[in-house]
Protein backbone atom coordinates (compact mmCIF):
# COMPACT_ATOMS: atom_id res chain seq x y z
CA UNK A 1 0.00 0.00 0.00
CA UNK A 2 1.38 3.25 -1.42
CA UNK A 3 1.51 6.03 1.41
CA UNK A 4 1.73 9.91 0.57
CA UNK A 5 4.92 11.23 2.35
CA UNK A 6 4.40 14.00 4.20
CA UNK A 7 6.63 17.21 3.26
CA UNK A 8 9.36 17.18 6.25
CA UNK A 9 10.08 21.54 6.92
CA UNK A 10 14.21 21.65 7.66
CA UNK A 11 15.09 24.49 9.45
CA UNK A 12 18.62 25.99 9.04
CA UNK A 13 19.93 28.89 11.76
CA UNK A 14 23.20 29.88 11.09
CA UNK A 15 24.24 34.02 11.09
CA UNK A 16 27.26 32.79 8.25
CA UNK A 17 25.34 33.01 5.18
CA UNK A 18 28.50 31.20 2.85
CA UNK A 19 27.67 28.87 5.06
CA UNK A 20 24.15 28.52 5.44
CA UNK A 21 24.05 28.70 1.33
CA UNK A 22 25.98 25.66 1.28
CA UNK A 23 24.60 23.89 3.78
CA UNK A 24 21.03 24.00 2.30
CA UNK A 25 22.64 23.32 -1.40
CA UNK A 26 24.10 20.29 0.35
CA UNK A 27 20.84 19.23 1.81
CA UNK A 28 18.14 19.60 -1.21
CA UNK A 29 20.90 17.95 -3.23
CA UNK A 30 21.91 15.07 -1.28
CA UNK A 31 18.14 14.29 -0.32
CA UNK A 32 16.54 15.11 -3.65
CA UNK A 33 13.85 12.19 -3.82
CA UNK A 34 12.78 13.14 -0.19
CA UNK A 35 9.85 15.54 0.43
CA UNK A 36 11.88 18.16 2.07
CA UNK A 37 11.59 21.99 2.17
CA UNK A 38 14.79 24.20 3.77
CA UNK A 39 14.28 27.22 5.04
CA UNK A 40 17.61 29.55 6.16
CA UNK A 41 17.73 32.04 8.98
CA UNK A 42 20.50 34.22 10.34
CA UNK A 43 19.52 34.68 13.97
CA UNK A 44 17.25 32.49 16.17
CA UNK A 45 14.01 35.44 16.54
CA UNK A 46 13.89 34.95 12.89
CA UNK A 47 13.43 31.26 13.12
CA UNK A 48 10.75 31.71 15.61
CA UNK A 49 8.84 34.04 13.90
CA UNK A 50 8.20 31.24 11.18
CA UNK A 51 8.25 27.96 13.63
CA UNK A 52 4.78 27.79 14.10
CA UNK A 53 3.76 28.90 10.94
CA UNK A 54 6.21 25.75 9.12
CA UNK A 55 6.42 23.39 12.26
CA UNK A 56 9.85 22.16 11.22
CA UNK A 57 10.62 18.26 11.94
CA UNK A 58 14.38 19.57 12.34
CA UNK A 59 16.24 22.97 13.38
CA UNK A 60 20.06 22.50 12.15
CA UNK A 61 21.33 25.38 14.86
CA UNK A 62 24.75 26.96 15.48
CA UNK A 63 25.34 28.02 18.66
CA UNK A 64 27.35 31.22 17.93
CA UNK A 65 24.65 33.68 15.98
CA UNK A 66 26.01 36.96 17.42
CA UNK A 67 28.70 37.94 14.73
CA UNK A 68 26.58 40.23 12.46
CA UNK A 69 23.69 41.06 15.85
CA UNK A 70 25.13 41.11 18.91
CA UNK A 71 22.32 40.91 20.88
CA UNK A 72 21.03 37.93 19.40
CA UNK A 73 20.25 34.81 21.26
CA UNK A 74 22.52 32.37 21.22
CA UNK A 75 22.14 28.72 19.82
CA UNK A 76 21.23 27.06 23.91
CA UNK A 77 18.90 30.33 24.37
CA UNK A 78 17.27 28.98 20.52
CA UNK A 79 17.28 25.75 21.24
CA UNK A 80 15.39 26.53 24.33
CA UNK A 81 12.76 28.49 22.73
CA UNK A 82 12.21 25.37 19.97
CA UNK A 83 11.74 22.50 22.76
CA UNK A 84 9.29 25.12 24.70
CA UNK A 85 7.44 25.39 21.36
CA UNK A 86 7.38 21.73 20.28
CA UNK A 87 9.55 19.17 22.09
CA UNK A 88 9.47 16.94 19.60
CA UNK A 89 11.56 19.00 17.31
CA UNK A 90 14.55 17.45 16.40
CA UNK A 91 17.64 20.07 16.72
CA UNK A 92 21.45 19.40 15.15
CA UNK A 93 23.89 22.06 17.25
CA UNK A 94 26.39 22.97 14.96
CA UNK A 95 29.54 24.76 16.15
CA UNK A 96 33.29 25.32 15.31
CA UNK A 97 34.29 24.91 18.82
CA UNK A 98 35.66 21.17 19.82
CA UNK A 99 33.95 21.27 23.22
CA UNK A 100 33.14 18.63 25.39
CA UNK A 101 31.28 21.40 27.95
CA UNK A 102 29.00 22.58 24.67
CA UNK A 103 28.13 19.32 23.38
CA UNK A 104 27.14 17.98 26.71
CA UNK A 105 25.59 21.73 27.14
CA UNK A 106 23.56 20.54 24.00
CA UNK A 107 22.37 17.15 24.95
CA UNK A 108 21.05 18.63 28.33
CA UNK A 109 18.66 21.60 26.98
CA UNK A 110 17.23 18.79 24.01
CA UNK A 111 19.75 18.35 21.04
CA UNK A 112 19.22 15.27 19.55
CA UNK A 113 23.15 15.37 17.62
CA UNK A 114 26.18 17.86 17.99
CA UNK A 115 27.76 18.51 14.71
CA UNK A 116 31.70 20.48 14.56
CA UNK A 117 32.57 22.33 11.63
CA UNK A 118 35.10 20.46 10.31
CA UNK A 119 35.68 19.44 7.00
CA UNK A 120 33.46 16.81 7.46
CA UNK A 121 30.68 18.64 8.75
CA UNK A 122 28.44 17.81 5.49
CA UNK A 123 28.58 13.81 5.48
CA UNK A 124 27.95 14.27 9.74
CA UNK A 125 25.08 16.58 8.91
CA UNK A 126 23.73 14.31 6.11
CA UNK A 127 24.08 10.86 8.14
CA UNK A 128 22.55 12.81 10.94
CA UNK A 129 19.61 13.77 8.76
CA UNK A 130 19.27 9.93 6.94
CA UNK A 131 19.04 8.72 10.94
CA UNK A 132 16.11 11.50 11.14
CA UNK A 133 13.76 10.20 8.13
CA UNK A 134 14.59 6.49 9.18
CA UNK A 135 13.23 7.51 12.93
CA UNK A 136 10.23 9.73 11.01
CA UNK A 137 9.10 6.69 8.54
CA UNK A 138 9.60 4.60 11.42
CA UNK A 139 7.03 6.59 13.56
CA UNK A 140 4.74 6.83 10.36
CA UNK A 141 5.08 3.05 10.44
CA UNK A 142 4.50 2.28 13.66
CA UNK A 143 1.47 4.86 13.65
CA UNK A 144 -0.36 3.10 10.79
CA UNK A 145 0.15 -0.32 12.84
CA UNK A 146 -1.47 0.92 15.57
CA UNK A 147 -4.47 2.28 13.76
CA UNK A 148 -4.65 -1.44 12.07
CA UNK A 149 -4.30 -3.19 15.36
CA UNK A 150 -7.04 -0.82 17.10
CA UNK A 151 -9.11 -1.33 14.01
CA UNK A 152 -8.33 -5.30 14.34
CA UNK A 153 -9.28 -4.75 18.29
CA UNK A 154 -12.64 -2.68 17.86
CA UNK A 155 -13.49 -5.66 14.42
CA UNK A 156 -12.88 -8.37 16.98
CA UNK A 157 -14.85 -6.86 20.14
CA UNK A 158 -17.97 -5.92 17.89
CA UNK A 159 -17.85 -9.65 16.66
CA UNK A 160 -17.66 -11.27 20.44
CA UNK A 161 -20.47 -8.42 21.15
CA UNK A 162 -22.71 -9.80 18.58
CA UNK A 163 -22.16 -13.12 19.55
CA UNK A 164 -23.17 -12.17 22.84
CA UNK A 165 -26.30 -10.47 21.74
CA UNK A 166 -27.72 -13.02 19.58
CA UNK A 167 -26.86 -15.68 22.21
CA UNK A 168 -29.21 -13.39 24.70
CA UNK A 169 -32.05 -12.28 21.95
CA UNK A 170 -32.07 -15.56 19.47
CA UNK A 171 -30.01 -18.13 20.91
CA UNK A 172 -31.35 -20.57 18.30
CA UNK A 173 -29.76 -19.36 15.68
CA UNK A 174 -26.29 -20.45 17.42
CA UNK A 175 -27.32 -23.45 17.68
CA UNK A 176 -25.44 -25.79 14.71
CA UNK A 177 -27.54 -28.74 12.90
CA UNK A 178 -26.67 -32.10 13.95
CA UNK B 1 66.47 37.79 -7.85
CA UNK B 2 65.84 38.52 -4.49
CA UNK B 3 62.09 38.78 -3.57
CA UNK B 4 60.71 40.84 -0.63
CA UNK B 5 58.70 38.86 1.90
CA UNK B 6 55.65 40.96 1.17
CA UNK B 7 56.38 39.93 -2.50
CA UNK B 8 56.49 36.32 -1.60
CA UNK B 9 52.84 34.59 -2.46
CA UNK B 10 52.04 31.42 -0.82
CA UNK B 11 50.81 29.18 -3.71
CA UNK B 12 46.64 29.20 -4.41
CA UNK B 13 45.85 29.41 -1.40
CA UNK B 14 41.72 28.62 -2.22
CA UNK B 15 40.86 24.58 -2.59
CA UNK B 16 38.23 24.39 -4.93
CA UNK B 17 37.98 20.34 -4.76
CA UNK B 18 35.88 20.66 -1.62
CA UNK B 19 33.02 22.92 -2.61
CA UNK B 20 32.78 21.26 -5.67
CA UNK B 21 32.65 18.31 -4.11
CA UNK B 22 29.75 19.75 -1.58
CA UNK B 23 27.87 21.09 -4.64
CA UNK B 24 28.60 17.99 -6.55
CA UNK B 25 29.82 19.79 -9.66
CA UNK B 26 26.95 22.04 -10.00
CA UNK B 27 28.35 24.85 -11.80
CA UNK B 28 25.37 27.80 -11.07
CA UNK B 29 25.68 26.70 -7.37
CA UNK B 30 29.11 26.75 -6.90
CA UNK B 31 29.12 30.11 -8.82
CA UNK B 32 26.51 31.46 -6.22
CA UNK B 33 28.74 30.13 -3.37
CA UNK B 34 31.58 32.08 -5.05
CA UNK B 35 29.21 35.51 -5.26
CA UNK B 36 28.52 35.42 -1.70
CA UNK B 37 31.98 35.06 -0.63
CA UNK B 38 33.36 37.40 -2.55
CA UNK B 39 30.49 39.98 -0.89
CA UNK B 40 30.94 38.67 2.62
CA UNK B 41 34.43 38.16 2.98
CA UNK B 42 35.36 41.63 2.62
CA UNK B 43 32.70 42.28 4.96
CA UNK B 44 33.78 40.88 7.48
CA UNK B 45 37.65 41.67 7.23
CA UNK B 46 36.38 45.48 7.54
CA UNK B 47 34.68 44.57 10.51
CA UNK B 48 37.52 42.71 12.14
CA UNK B 49 39.82 45.90 10.54
CA UNK B 50 37.10 48.30 12.66
CA UNK B 51 37.35 46.27 15.47
CA UNK B 52 41.16 46.22 16.05
CA UNK B 53 40.86 50.48 15.60
CA UNK B 54 38.37 50.43 18.26
CA UNK B 55 40.51 47.55 20.52
CA UNK B 56 36.92 45.98 20.48
CA UNK B 57 37.95 42.27 21.50
CA UNK B 58 34.52 40.79 21.92
CA UNK B 59 34.05 41.77 17.70
CA UNK B 60 37.19 40.36 16.88
CA UNK B 61 36.62 37.26 18.49
CA UNK B 62 33.24 36.73 17.28
CA UNK B 63 33.93 37.82 13.05
CA UNK B 64 37.59 35.57 13.45
CA UNK B 65 34.72 32.67 14.49
CA UNK B 66 32.62 33.62 11.84
CA UNK B 67 35.47 33.66 9.15
CA UNK B 68 36.62 30.08 10.37
CA UNK B 69 33.55 29.00 9.06
CA UNK B 70 33.39 30.95 5.35
CA UNK B 71 36.92 30.35 4.39
CA UNK B 72 36.42 26.73 4.82
CA UNK B 73 34.26 26.47 2.52
CA UNK B 74 36.43 27.99 -0.45
CA UNK B 75 39.19 25.28 1.02
CA UNK B 76 41.11 27.93 2.61
CA UNK B 77 42.89 25.85 5.16
CA UNK B 78 46.23 27.95 5.51
CA UNK B 79 43.86 30.73 7.25
CA UNK B 80 42.57 28.38 10.07
CA UNK B 81 45.09 28.79 12.67
CA UNK B 82 45.44 32.63 11.64
CA UNK B 83 42.09 32.99 13.05
CA UNK B 84 41.99 30.52 15.71
CA UNK B 85 44.78 31.78 17.03
CA UNK B 86 43.04 35.84 16.55
CA UNK B 87 39.67 34.11 18.34
CA UNK B 88 41.64 32.97 21.11
CA UNK B 89 43.10 36.42 21.85
CA UNK B 90 40.16 38.17 21.12
CA UNK B 91 38.32 36.44 23.90
CA UNK B 92 41.32 36.55 26.27
CA UNK B 93 41.13 40.20 25.45
CA UNK B 94 44.81 40.29 25.05
CA UNK B 95 48.03 41.26 22.98
CA UNK B 96 46.37 43.65 20.28
CA UNK B 97 49.79 43.85 19.25
CA UNK B 98 49.73 40.06 18.18
CA UNK B 99 46.24 40.85 16.86
CA UNK B 100 47.54 43.23 14.54
CA UNK B 101 50.23 41.41 13.14
CA UNK B 102 47.75 38.20 12.35
CA UNK B 103 45.20 40.36 10.87
CA UNK B 104 48.16 41.54 7.89
CA UNK B 105 48.37 37.73 6.59
CA UNK B 106 44.66 37.53 7.10
CA UNK B 107 44.28 40.32 4.90
CA UNK B 108 47.12 39.21 2.66
CA UNK B 109 45.83 35.96 1.94
CA UNK B 110 42.41 36.95 2.13
CA UNK B 111 43.27 39.30 -0.94
CA UNK B 112 45.29 36.21 -3.10
CA UNK B 113 41.74 33.75 -2.30
CA UNK B 114 39.79 36.43 -3.67
CA UNK B 115 41.77 37.49 -6.88
CA UNK B 116 41.85 33.30 -6.89
CA UNK B 117 38.01 32.86 -6.90
CA UNK B 118 37.12 36.44 -9.28
CA UNK B 119 39.33 34.24 -11.98
CA UNK B 120 37.57 31.08 -11.42
CA UNK B 121 34.47 32.43 -11.16
CA UNK B 122 34.55 32.43 -15.10
CA UNK B 123 35.15 28.73 -15.12
CA UNK B 124 31.18 28.53 -13.81
CA UNK B 125 29.11 30.75 -15.82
Amino acid sequence: MMTKEKKINIFIVDDNKIFSIALKAQIETSFIKKPIKVYSFETGEACMKKFKEEEPQLVILDYHLNSNIPDAADGIKVLDWIKKKNSETNVIMLTSDDHIDIAVKSFKHGASDYVVKTETQFKKINYSLLNLFKMIEAKVEARRYKYIITGLGIGFALFVAGIIVIHIFRPSLLILPN
Amino acid sequence: MIQSESEKKIENVCDLSYLSETMSGKKKLIKEMMDVFLQQIPEELQSINDAIIKTDYPTIKNFAHTMKSSVSIMGVSVLKPILEEMEDLGAKATDMEKIKQLNQKLNLICKQGIEEIEREKHNYI
